[in-house]
């Protein structure tokens, strides 16, 4: 009803339908359906190396209140694929009071493999952005998962000067929801210095493992790994006999963004 | 106490009351020496100990707060609702589907074995107790593994076999979760016995606070803001020497 007081104002609705297959020894992506801004790159190849690297691409620059966008990632058996988001995403602020919201929801069947690398959200001041991300996947198929949450455009001093930042993160293994990571950031109404929130730091930073060769990873082995700077605080713990949890609480994004990548490499290589 | 009044006579008017052997009741099982094992559980708070981060009442005072609005209100507060009320319609299947919710929520290892363990002994406790058909099945339920048997779930269950009002459930829960913290840190900080009791007692009106702010939430609430706590209670698993298990 909002629209009809502003009737110039066309929201985006952003879809992304990505389904990959192996097909002679590499995994393509073999369908794809995409509603502007979203938009996927081809697949890329590192050598003979069987795993698709694709982009996904938001040409608007960011979301602005209303917009949405529909990510849906499909893996058939045995396929590999590495996504990478191409720049961080930026939530404008909210003027109509109306939210951002993003929806990624991720199928991976029998022996598939998905690695989604860590990229930044940025909640502008005054924005309003709400994610759900659903994966669902077999005991046999392998995620590594890593994200970022930004306080805002720090560079302009902008702290949790938005409004509302809502993220509800759900993995189902077999039917079995072992993860639901949920945050509901209201900085109005939170002091985030309280000892028990953020306390000192400002950035989030969560990587999720699930793999039947997680036992493979040593806990304290991957404790001892995560280092531990005066910048940012981390640590690591189990969701199951095959899933893994890493959090970051950071002061600030250059040096977390470093070492989100370098612990996603290091687990990367071992599974 | 004297903010206290009005609320909780406002309370009274509008819920089922309170009977004296349900109160009786409730104190029991909040009783410290209930053995469900609550003073070997710090929920991450022993790890802000050894840093040094909570030395003080105030500090205290703090992390409890956070504690109870960041992560039980929203969290385990919830689930008790919810869980008293799906027991109150039989419906095993929501049931089924809050345990598994409370494990996935609690991302922390030794949160969530905390959880199930104290739900455990809880169990244990209660069952000779009670008769309760309801209670019972869900037992077995727990014994077939079918089911972790996380506390929370189990006791809105339990306090809805009971016949007290989800409030009163809700808020004993919290005042006994805190009073938990309070007198774990009273031994590992240390701190005297009397910072300990202002210490609780300048918490009873947030307590009472929260368990009102749970009865305004639904499952679309459910959220750990407290990624602090979480972050110390998954470092705990780390710590060289530690009083409690969580």
């Amino acid at each position: 009803m909002k629209k009809m007081f502003n009737p110039s104002k066309v929201n985006h609705f952003g879809k992304l339908e990505m389904a990959f297959e192996p097909r002679r020894g590499y995994t393509r992506l073999v369908h794809v359906y995409q509603q502007p801004p979203l938009k996927a790159s081809r697949e890329l190849y590192e050598g003979n190396h069987p795993a698709a690297t694709v982009f996904i691409m938001e040409s608007s620059g960011g979301m602005v209140a209303g917009d949405r966008n529909e990510i849906t990632v499909t893996l058939a058996p045995d396929s590999q694929v590495k996504l990478k988001q191409q720049s961080a995403l930026k939530i404008y602020p909210s003027h109509n009071g109306e939210f951002c919201t993003q929806a990624i929801t991720v199928e991976l069947a029998e022996q598939a493999r998905l690695e989604w690398l860590p990229e930044v959200t940025i909640p502008f001041e005054r924005a309003k952005f709400q994610v759900h991300t659903t994966i669902r996947m077999k005991e046999s198929s392998t995620l590594i998962w890593g994200e970022i949450v930004a306080p805002g455009r720090e560079m302009r001093g902008e702290i949790f000067d938005y409004q509302t930042f809502q993220s509800k993160y759900k993995i189902y293994v077999e039917d079995t929801l072992i993860a639901y990571d949920s945050l509901q950031f209201k900085p109005q109404e939170m002091n985030f210095a309280e000892i028990g929130l953020l306390e000192k730091a400002r950035y989030i930073g969560s990587l999720w493992i699930v793999s039947p060769s997680v036992n493979k990873l040593p806990i304290r082995d991957l404790q001892d790994q995560i280092q531990q700077e005066k910048s940012f605080q981390a640590s690591v713990t189990k969701l199951t006999d095959q899933a893994i949890h890493c959090r970051w609480l950071a002061k600030e994004q250059r040096t977390l963004h470093k070492e989100i990548n370098r612990m996603f490499e290091y687990i990367a290589a071992l599974l | 106490m004297k903010q206290l009044n009005d609320a909780s006579s406002n309370r009274s008017n509008t819920v089922d009351t309170l009977t004296n052997l349900s109160l009786l009741q409730l104190l029991q099982i909040h009783d410290s020496a209930f053995p469900i094992g609550s003073y070997t559980h710090s929920y991450g708070m022993e790890t802000y100990i050894q840093e040094d981060i909570i030395r003080t009442k105030e500090q205290l005072v703090e992390f409890c707060q956070v504690y109870l609005f960041h992560n039980v209100v929203y969290g385990d507060a919830i689930l008790i609702q919810e869980a008293f009320h799906a027991a109150k319609r039989r419906d095993v299947a929501h049931l089924i589907e809050l345990d598994q919710l409370c494990g996935a929520m609690k991302l922390a290892k030794e949160s969530r074995d905390a959880s199930v363990n104290v739900g455990k002994q809880f169990m244990r406790t209660v069952a000779p107790l009670m008769e309760s058909p309801f209670l019972l099945q869900w037992k077995e339920k727990i014994d077939h593994e079918e089911v972790k048997g996380h506390y929370a779930v189990l006791y809105g269950i339990y306090c809805e076999a009971l016949g007290v009002n989800v409030f009163h459930a809700i808020m004993t829960f919290m005042y006994a979760s805190i009073s938990g913290l309070v007198q774990n840190a009273v031994r590992a900080v240390p701190f005297g016995q009397n910072t300990g009791v202002q210490a609780l007692h300048e918490l009873l009106a947030p307590v009472e606070e929260a368990a009102e702010t749970v009865l305004t939430l639904t499952m679309d609430d459910l959220a750990n803001n407290a990624l602090g706590i979480e972050l110390a209670s998954m470092k705990h698993e780390f710590l060289f020497s530690r009083l409690f298990i969580s």
